[in-house]
C-alpha cells in the first residue's frame, strides 16, 4: 500500500478550530444563562488563536497536504485571515443585538464558526470533492443561521429560499464538476489544469460542465440572473446574521471562483470570460437600478451587493494575475465596508425595534453625529468616492479589465457606479438633511463604539494609503498561482 | 458474482409468496357480505370524531432525522469494518476521529433533552 | 433470454411501476411507499451490477430512514387532497412539455455514438474484486480529509436540526420517573403532634 502519512502542520488552524468548536458546543451546554458572555469570549478567543497559528504558520511556497487535497498558500492565508477578522468583528457588532433576541445561545456562535470551517476548507481545497464539502458545511450553517429566529416567519421563508436555491446551485456545480471529471479523468484540480492544457480532453464536454460550475458559482455568489435568494435572505434574516451573510461567505465565493476557474481551467478563459461578462454586466445594472426603488435598508444593501460582486466579476474576468490581486483587493474592502454599514445598522436596532427601513436613518446627524459620520464613511466607500478604500477597489478592477482591453465594460461599469452613487449619497442626505423621528442618541456598549470607530477609520485610512493591502493581495496571488 | 446472491433471490421470492398467498387465500375462501353499516369507519363503537390524518408533532421529526445521520455514520463504518485489517492504525484512528466528532453531537442531543418524549 | 435477463426485466418492470405509482397515487402515504418500492427494486438492481454497497447502503439509508422522514413529513404537513390536485390540468402543458424535451434528450443521448462506444471497452471485473473493499482502501487512507469533513458536517446537521425544532411544551403534563422514585416519605407525608381531645 502505498500510502504516506499526512503533514497535519499546515492544517493546524483548521484542526484547532475544529476542536474548540466541539469544546465550546460541550461548554454551552453546562453554562448557566447568566454566565453565558463565556461562549461568547471563548468564541472570540478560538478566533484570535486559529489567527495567530495562520500567521505563525505562514511559508512563502504553497504546501500541499493529504495527497494534494488541502492547499497552503500565501492566497489562502490571507483569505482565511480576512474572513477571522470579519466574523470577529461580525460577533462583536451583534453581541447585544443577539441578547436582546434571544439569539445569543451557544448554538449561534457554534454555527458562525462552523461556516468559518467550511469557509477555510473551500479557501484552501484543491480537489472537487474538498471544495464541495466546504461548500455544504458553508450553505448548511448559513441556512440554520438564518432561520434560527423561529418564530419569525420571514426568517424562516428566506431560510426556505436560501435552502432550496443553495441544493439547486449545489446541484448544477456538482454536474458541471462530474463533467470535469469524466473529461478528465481527475477531481485533483492541478491534474485536471494540466489535462485541460494539453488539450487531450473533449473541448466540448468541457464547456458544457464549465457552464454548469459558471451558473453554480454565480448562485453562490449571488449575481444576476441568479440572485433572486439575495433580496429575501438579506431582510428576512435577523440583521446579525444579514451581517454575517454579507460579509465572511464572499470572500469563500472569491476562493471559489480562483480555485475553480482560474486554477483548475485557467486556460479556458477565453470560454469562461464571455459567461462572467454577461453576468457581470446584468449584475451591475439590475443591482444599482433596483436598489434606488428600495424602501427598506437591508433590501438596498443586499441590491447593493448584488452590484458589488459585478465589479468584483470584473477583476476575475480580466484573466491577468494584476486582476485577480485586483478582484482580492476589492472583495476586502467590500467585506470591511459591508461590515461597517451594518455595524450601524445593529447599533440602531433596540430591543423590539428593527432599524431596518430607510426613514429610521433620518437624522441620524442630529442623534449622534460620531455614528452619522461612520455611516457616511461606508456610503462613500460603497459608492466608490476618493479617500475611502471603495474608490481604490472600483479603481482596481476597472484598471485590470481595462488592461484586458475591455473598455466598453469599463464605460459601463463607472456609468452603473454613478447610477450607484445617487442611492448611497440619498442615505447621507437623509441622515444629515431631514430631522429625526426619534431624537434619543443611539446607545452602544463600548467595544461595540470602539470597533465601529476602528472599522471607519481603517476604511478611511486604506482610502489615503491603500497600497499596503494591494501590495498584499498582490504578493499572494502572484505567490500563489506562479510560486 | 451476482450467482451468490441466487439465495438471497429466493429468499425475497419465499417471503412475497408467504406474504401474497396468505391474505388471497382469506379474500379468495371467506365468506363477505358487506353493508353500508360495516363498511364505514368507526372509533371504538363511536361515531367517528374527526379525520384520521392527524397532524404529527414536529417531534417526530426531530427523532427521523437524527436517526438518519447515525444511520449514516453505519454507512461508512461497514466498509470500514471490511478492511480494517489492511488500513490498519491509521485507519482506526481516522475512523476514531469521525466518531468522535459524532459523539461530542451525541453528547449535545443528549443533555438538551432531544432524546426525552415529555 | 437467459435467466439474470429475466430477473432484471422483473426488477425493471417493478421499479417502473413503483415509479409509476408514486406520481400517480392520489394520496401521499401510498405515494411514499411506492418509492420504498421502488427504492428496493433499484437495489436490486445494482446487486445485479455488482454494487453492493450501494445496494446496501440504499436500503440503509433510504429505505431505513429517508423513508422515515418522508412519511413523518406527509404526516406532519396536514396534506390537503384536495388542494393537491387543484391546478393539475393548468400545469399540464408545462409538464408535459418539460418531460417531451427530456425524453428527446436521454433519446439523443443513448442513441448517439458515443454512448455506444461507452461499454465496449469495459471487461467484468475479476471475481476476487469485492468494491466494498477497494472503497474502504481509498476512503480511509487517501481520502481521509474528506472522510473527516463529513462527519462534521454531519455534526453541523445535528446542532442545526436541534437548534431548529426542539423546544421545551409547556403544555405537557410529563411526570419525570426518576424523581418520582426519588421522593421521599417526609416530601409527602408531614407527621405533627397533636394532643388528642382526651388529654385537654
Amino acid at each position: 500500500m502505498t500510502f504516506a502519512f499526512p503533514n497535519l502542520v499546515p492544517v493546524l488552524p483548521e484542526i484547532f478550530l475544529l476542536t474548540a468548536l466541539c469544546a465550546i458546543l460541550i461548554l454551552d451546554l453546562f453554562v448557566s444563562e447568566a454566565n453565558r458572555f463565556l461562549v461568547y469570549a471563548f468564541s472570540q478567543l478560538t478566533l484570535v488563536v486559529t489567527a495567530g497559528l495562520l500567521v505563525m504558520g505562514a511559508t512563502g511556497a504553497p504546501i500541499s497536504t493529504f495527497e494534494g487535497m488541502f492547499i497552503d498558500d500565501p492566497m489562502a492565508r490571507t483569505l482565511k485571515i480576512f474572513a477571522i477578522l470579519a466574523v470577529a468583528l461580525m460577533l462583536a457588532y451583534s453581541r447585544s443585538y443577539n441578547s436582546s433576541r434571544g439569539l445569543s445561545r451557544g448554538e449561534f456562535y457554534v454555527l458562525v464558526l462552523f461556516a468559518l470551517l467550511g469557509i477555510m476548507v473551500m479557501v484552501s481545497a484543491n480537489h472537487f470533492l474538498v471544495l464541495y464539502l466546504g461548500l455544504e458545511l458553508l450553505s448548511l450553517s448559513l441556512c440554520a443561521l438564518i432561520a434560527l429566529q423561529r418564530d419569525a416567519v420571514r426568517a424562516t421563508e428566506a431560510a426556505m429560499k436560501y435552502f432550496v436555491l443553495a441544493a439547486l446551485a449545489s446541484g448544477m456545480l456538482l454536474y458541471g464538476m462530474s463533467m470535469l471529471y469524466g473529461a478528465t479523468g481527475s477531481l485533483q484540480i492541478p491534474v485536471v489544469a494540466s489535462v485541460i492544457q494539453s488539450g487531450t480532453a473533449d473541448p466540448a464536454i468541457l464547456v458544457f460542465g464549465l457552464v454548469f460550475i459558471v451558473a453554480g458559482l454565480s448562485f453562490k455568489l449571488g449575481v444576476v440572473p441568479f440572485h433572486m435568494w439575495v433580496p429575501d435572505v438579506y431582510e428576512g434574516a435577523p440583521t446579525a446574521v444579514t451581517l454575517f451573510v454579507g460579509s465572511a461567505p464572499k470572500i469563500a465565493a472569491f476562493a471559489f471562483f480562483m480555485r475553480l476557474l482560474v486554477g483548475g481551467m485557467g486556460s479556458m478563459v477565453t470560454d469562461w470570460q464571455p459567461m462572467l461578462i454577461i453576468v457581470s454586466v446584468l449584475s451591475m445594472l439590475l443591482g444599482n437600478v433596483t436598489a434606488i426603488a428600495q424602501t427598506n435598508i437591508k433590501r438596498m444593501l443586499a441590491y447593493s451587493t448584488i452590484s458589488h460582486m459585478g465589479y468584483l466579476l470584473l477583476g476575475i474576468l480580466s484573466g491577468t494575475d494584476a486582476g485577480y490581486s485586483s478582484a482580492m483587493f476589492y472583495v476586502a474592502s467590500y467585506v470591511l465596508t459591508t461590515l461597517g454599514g451594518f455595524g450601524i445598522i445593529l447599533l440602531m436596532s433596540r430591543e423590539g425595534f428593527e432599524a431596518d427601513r430607510l426613514e429610521d436613518l433620518k437624522g441620524l446627524n442630529k442623534r449622534s453625529p460620531w455614528y452619522a459620520f461612520m455611516m457616511l464613511v461606508v456610503m462613500i466607500s460603497m459608492a466608490g468616492i476618493p479617500v475611502s478604500v471603495g474608490f481604490f477597489a472600483k479603481l482596481s478592477v476597472l484598471s485590470a479589465a481595462l488592461d484586458a482591453g475591455l473598455t466598453w465594460l469599463v464605460v459601463f461599469a463607472v456609468l452603473m457606479s454613478l447610477i450607484g452613487a445617487f442611492y448611497y449619497l440619498r442615505v447621507i442626505k437623509l441622515m444629515y438633511m431631514d430631522e429625526p423621528a426619534d431624537a434619543a442618541p443611539l446607545i452602544a456598549d463600548t467595544d461595540h463604539r470602539v470597533l465601529i470607530s476602528v472599522n471607519g477609520a481603517a476604511i478611511l485610512a486604506l482610502g489615503i494609503l491603500p497600497q499596503p493591502l494591494i501590495d498584499l493581495c498582490t504578493m499572494a496571488i502572484t505567490q500563489s498561482l506562479r510560486g | 458474482m451476482v450467482q451468490n446472491y441466487l439465495a438471497v433471490l429466493l429468499f425475497i421470492l419465499v417471503g412475497l409468496g408467504v406474504g401474497v398467498i396468505a391474505p388471497l387465500l382469506g379474500w379468495i375462501l371467506g365468506p363477505r357480505r358487506p353493508d353500508p353499516q360495516k363498511n364505514s369507519p368507526y372509533e371504538c363503537g363511536f361515531e367517528a370524531f374527526e379525520d384520521a390524518r392527524m397532524r404529527f408533532d414536529v417531534r417526530y421529526y426531530l427523532v427521523a432525522i437524527l436517526f438518519i445521520l447515525f444511520d449514516l455514520e453505519i454507512a461508512f463504518l461497514f466498509p470500514w469494518a471490511v478492511v480494517l485489517k489492511e488500513v490498519g492504525l491509521f485507519g482506526f484512528v481516522a475512523m476514531m476521529i469521525f466518531l468522535g466528532i459524532l459523539v461530542v453531537g451525541f453528547v449535545y442531543e443528549w443533555v438538551k433533552g432531544a432524546l426525552e418524549w415529555d | 433470454m437467459d435467466f439474470t435477463t429475466v430477473i432484471f426485466s422483473a426488477f425493471a418492470l417493478t421499479l417502473l411501476g413503483a415509479g409509476m405509482g408514486v406520481i400517480l397515487s392520489r394520496n401521499p402515504v401510498h405515494a411514499a411507499l411506492f418509492l420504498v418500492l421502488a427504492f428496493f427494486t433499484g437495489a436490486g438492481l445494482w446487486m445485479m451490477l455488482e454494487a453492493e454497497f450501494l445496494a446496501i447502503t440504499l436500503v440503509l439509508v433510504y429505505v431505513g430512514a429517508v423513508m422515515v422522514l418522508f412519511l413523518f413529513v406527509v404526516m406532519m404537513l396536514n396534506v390537503d387532497l384536495d388542494r393537491l390536485r387543484e391546478g393539475f390540468w393548468q400545469h399540464l402543458p408545462l409538464g408535459a412539455g418539460v418531460a417531451l424535451i427530456m425524453v428527446a434528450e436521454m433519446v439523443l443521448v443513448v442513441s448517439s455514438k458515443q454512448f455506444s462506444k461507452l461499454g465496449a471497452d469495459l471487461q467484468p471485473a475479476s471475481e476476487t474484486v469485492s468494491n466494498t473493499r477497494d472503497l474502504g482502501m481509498q476512503l480511509y487512507t487517501h481520502y481521509v480529509y474528506p472522510f473527516e469533513l463529513a462527519s462534521v458536517i454531519l455534526l453541523v446537521a445535528i446542532v442545526a436540526a436541534i437548534a431548529l425544532t426542539l423546544r421545551k411544551r409547556k403544555d405537557s403534563k410529563h411526570l419525570d420517573p426518576a424523581q418520582q422514585v426519588l421522593v421521599k416519605a417526609s416530601d409527602r407525608l408531614r407527621i405533627v403532634s397533636m394532643r388528642s381531645e382526651g388529654d385537654q
